[in-house]
C-alpha cells in the first residue's frame, strides 16, 4: 500500500505532474531536433535544477528522457535524420515509408510501440529492482570494482568504432574523476601544484563540455543544411495493425530490457540488435526490409523505450549507470545528497517508487503527446541551424557557469568541449569518458576497500575473485572482452567459421 | 542507413549523436598527431601519477591514477600505431573538414563570453554573443538578427533568472533593481 502511494506521489502534486509532462514534450523535441540530444539536454538541466528539491529535478529530466528516446523517431522517419543514436536504426524502415507517403501510418506505429515498449521497462524495472538491489547487498567490494570496469568497457565496446579508443576514453574519464584532492589521504592528484585544480573538476563542465559544446562546434559545419518538408495525415493505427505486432513486440521489449539494463548500454544498441532479431524472425515481412517494413519500425521503437526502464535497474541498484543518460541523473541525485545504490532502496523505497511513477506518467505522456500536434512539430524542427547552434553554446556556458558561479568551470567546459570535438571526429567515443568520471569515485573506494580488506595481498585478492561465483563471472565477463579485440581472437573466430562454412 | 556505418555520418547528414565519427580504415587529416599527442600526453600523466604515492602501497592513492594512465598510455600508443599504419583519406583538409575557420572563431567567441562575462554581465555578454553569432552562421540583415537574438535572450533570461533562479553575475545593468521593481508592480497589483 505505501509502495501505491510512493508511485502516485507524482498525481498528488499537481507540479510534479506538470513537470513530468513539459519534460516530457520538451524531451520529444529535443530528441527530434537534429543537433539537440537528450544527454546533452539532461547534463545542462542538473546545473539548473541543483537548487530545486529533488523530486521536482528528477520529474523533469525522467519526462525528457522517456521523450526524448521517442522523440528522435520522428526526424528519422520524416527526414531520414535519426535525432537521437537510439533511432538510426528507425530511419531504416521508416523513412522508406515516408517517402511513399505512409509517413503518418509509420509515426502512428512509432508511437504506439515506443509506448509499449516503455511500458514493459518499467514493469520490468518494479519487478526486478528490489531483488536485485538485495542481491546486490551480498556484493563485494571488489564486485563493485569490477562491475565499474566492466561498465566501461561495454559502452567502449559495444557502442561504435573501436574498443581500443573506448577503452582510452575510459581511463581517461576515471583519470578526470580522480583529479583533485584523495578525500582518503589528502593527497593532491594531477593538480600540477595549481589551487585551482584542488577542488578537482566539476562533472557538469565536463558533461557539457563533452556533450553540449562539442556536438554544437561540429554542427557548425552542417549550418545550411534545409530540411525537407513531409505531408501527414492520418497518424492513430488501427487496432489490427497494433494486434499482428503484438508477438514480435513482446520479445523486442524484452531484448530492450536486457540491454538497457546492462551497465553501460542503452537504447541505441537496444534499437540495432532489436531490429536485427526481427529480420532473422520475420520470415515473410509483407515489405522487404529496408523498404518500408513495419517490422523494421516496431522493433527498434519497442526496444529502446524499453531500454530505459532496463537502464534505471543497475542505477538504482547498484549505483552504476546503465547509458550516459543515467550516469548523469547518477550525478544529479549526487547532487541532491542520495546515494544511488543497494541502501538507496532500502532506505528510500519511496524514492525508487516515485521514479517509476514518474516514469509511468511520462510513458503516458509520451503517447499523447505523440499522437497529436504534429503540424506544430513539423515547423519546429524546421527551425534554423544557425539559431540553435548559438542558443545550444549560450546554455552550455550558462549551465556550467551556475553550479559552482565560477567562471573557471566555463573554461574547463570549453577545454573539454575542443577536446571532445576532436575525439569526435577522430572516432573516440564519448560515452565511456563520462562513465569513468561518473565511476571513478565508485572504482578507486572500492579497491582501496578491496585490497585493504586481503591485507595488501594480491594472491588473496585474485582467490577472492575465483572462489566468489559472482565475481569470478564479472571478471571472466572483463577478460572476455579484452580478449575478443586481440588479433588471435579474430583469427581463432575466422577459423570456426571456415569450418562451420566447409 | 547502414547499420554497421560508423563513419563520418555527422558531417554529410547532419545526424546527432554521441556515436564518434572516423572511418575505420582510413585515416583523416590530424588523427595521427591527435594520437601522438595523447601518448606523450598519457605518459607525461602516467608520471605524474606515479609521483603520488610511487610503489608504497596497493591502497596508496596513486594506485588508481597510475593504472588508469598506464592504460591510457597504452591504448594511446595502440591507436597511435594502428592509425600510422592507414592511408589518408583523399580529399580531406584539416581546414575544410577537422578545423574549419568558422569553428575556431566560434570557440574564440566562447572565450571572449567568459572575459567579459564578470564585468559586462550575463545580459550584455549574451546579447553580443548572440548578435554576433547569428549574424555571422544565418547571413540575414540587422533586423531579423536583433530581433531573434534578442527576443531569444528574453525568453532565455525569464526561463532562467525567473523560473529556474540561477543566479548570472548582474555586471553593469542593475538586474536586481529591475526584478525588484516588477515585483513591486505586481505585489502592488495583488494587494
Amino acid at each position: 500500500m505505501e509502495t501505491l502511494m510512493a508511485i502516485l506521489t507524482i498525481f498528488t502534486q499537481p507540479q510534479l505532474l506538470l513537470l513530468v509532462g513539459i519534460g516530457t514534450f520538451a524531451g520529444i523535441y529535443i530528441g527530434a531536433i537534429p543537433g539537440l540530444s537528450v544527454t546533452m539536454a539532461v547534463s545542462i538541466l542538473i546545473s539548473f535544477t541543483f537548487s530545486w528539491d529533488v523530486l521536482p529535478a528528477i520529474s523533469l529530466m525522467v519526462g525528457i528522457y522517456m521523450g526524448g528516446v521517442y522523440g528522435g523517431s520522428r526526424t528519422a522517419i520524416l527526414l531520414n535524420i535519426p535525432g537521437a543514436p537510439s533511432a538510426i536504426a528507425t530511419a531504416m524502415d521508416g523513412y522508406p515509408m515516408a517517402k511513399k507517403g505512409e509517413a503518418g501510418q509509420a509515426i502512428g506505429v512509432t508511437t504506439v510501440m515506443s509506448f509499449f515498449g516503455g511500458l514493459i521497462g518499467i514493469l520490468v524495472l518494479a519487478l526486478a529492482a528490489p531483488f536485485v538491489s538485495e542481491f546486490a547487498l551480498t556484493f563485494q567490494p571488489r564486485d563493485y570494482m569490477l562491475l565499474a570496469v566492466l561498465g566501461i568497457l561495454l559502452v567502449g565496446s559495444l557502442s561504435s568504432g573501436s574498443l581500443v579508443k573506448g577503452i582510452f576514453a575510459g581511463a581517461f574519464g576515471i583519470a578526470i574523476g580522480a583529479v583533485g584532492r584523495d578525500p582518503l589521504t589528502f593527497a593532491e592528484r594531477f593538480t600540477f601544484d595549481l589551487r585551482l585544480m584542488e577542488g578537482g573538476i566539476s562533472f557538469i563542465a565536463v558533461m557539457i563540455g563533452m556533450f553540449g559544446v562539442s556536438e554544437a562546434l561540429q554542427q557548425l559545419q552542417n549550418v545550411n543544411m534545409k530540411a525537407v518538408r513531409q505531408k501527414i495525415d492520418k497518424i492513430v493505427p488501427s487496432f489490427g495493425t497494433i494486434k499482428k505486432f503484438l508477438p514480435l513486440s513482446l520479445q523486442t521489449s524484452s531484448i530492450g530490457v536486457i540491454i538497457g539494463a546492462l551497465p553501460g548500454t542503452g537504447g541505441d544498441i537496444a534499437a540495432l540488435m532489436a531490429y536485427d532479431h526481427a529480420k532473422r524472425v520475420t520470415k515473410n515481412p509483407e515489405v522487404p526490409f529496408g523498404e518500408g517494413a513495419m517490422e523494421g519500425l516496431v522493433a527498434p521503437e519497442t526496444a529502446n523505450n524499453a531500454a530505459v526502464g532496463g537502464a534505471f535497474i543497475p542505477m538504482m541498484t547498484l549505483g552504476i549507470p546503465g547509458d550516459a543518460v543515467t550516469a548523469i541523473m547518477i550525478g544529479a541525485l549526487f547532487i541532491h545528497g542520495l546515494n544511488p545504490g543497494p541502501m538507496l532502496m532500502i532506505d528510500q523505497p519511496d524514492m525508487f517508487w516515485f521514479i517509476v511513477g514518474a516514469l509511468m506518467t511520462a510513458n503516458v505522456f509520451m503517447l499523447i503527446f505523440g499522437l497529436t500536434g504534429i503540424k506544430i512539430f513539423t515547423k519546429i524542427v524546421e527551425m534554423p541551424r544557425s539559431i540553435i547552434i548559438p542558443l545550444i553554446l549560450l546554455l552550455s556556458i550558462v549551465g556550467a557557469y551556475a553550479v559552482n558561479n565560477s567562471i573557471t568551470d566555463v573554461y574547463w567546459m570549453l577545454g573539454f568541449g575542443v577536446f571532445g570535438y576532436f575525439m569526435r571526429h577522430y572516432g573516440y567515443p564519448l560515452g565511456p569518458v563520462i562513465l569513468g568520471v561518473i565511476l571513478s569515485r565508485l572504482l578507486d573506494d572500492n579497491w582501496r576497500r578491496a585490497i585493504i580488506s586481503e591485507r595488501e595481498d594480491l594472491g588473496r585478492f585474485f582467490e577472492g575473485i575465483f572462489t566468489s561465483p559472482l565475481s569470478l563471472v564479472l571478471f571472466i565477463s572483463v577478460i572476455l572482452i579484452f580478449v575478443s579485440q586481440t588479433p588471435l581472437w579474430t583469427s581463432m573466430k575466422k577459423r570456426l567459421f571456415r569450418k562451420a562454412t566447409s | 542507413m547502414d547499420p554497421d556505418f560508423r563513419g563520418d555520418s555527422d558531417h554529410h547528414d547532419g545526424t546527432s549523436d554521441a556515436t564518434p565519427g572516423g572511418y575505420p580504415k582510413q585515416r583523416r587529416p590530424g588523427e595521427l598527431g591527435f594520437a601522438i599527442f595523447l601518448t606523450v600526453a598519457s605518459l607525461y600523466l602516467l608520471y605524474d601519477a606515479y609521483g603520488i604515492s610511487g610503489f608504497t602501497a596497493l591502497s596508496g592513492a596513486g594506485s588508481i591514477p597510475m593504472a588508469t594512465t598506464f592504460v591510457m598510455a597504452v591504448t594511446a600508443l595502440i591507436v597511435g600505431l594502428r592509425t600510422a599504419r592507414l592511408n589518408k583519406v583523399a580529399g580531406e583538409t584539416i581546414a575544410n573538414d577537422i578545423l574549419p575557420v568558422m569553428v575556431i572563431l566560434f570557440i574564440g567567441f566562447l572565450i571572449v563570453f567568459g572575459l567579459l562575462l564578470k564585468p559586462l554581465g550575463f545580459v550584455l555578454t549574451a546579447a553580443l554573443f548572440l548578435t554576433v553569432s547569428i549574424k555571422v552562421l544565418a547571413h540575414k540583415g540587422w533586423g531579423y538578427t536583433l530581433a531573434v537574438s534578442l527576443g531569444s535572450l528574453v525568453v532565455i533570461w525569464i526561463i532562467f533568472r525567473v523560473v529556474f533562479t540561477v543566479l548570472l553575475p548582474a555586471g553593469i545593468l542593475p538586474e536586481a533593481e529591475f526584478i525588484q521593481f516588477f515585483r513591486n508592480l505586481f505585489s502592488g497589483g495583488a494587494s
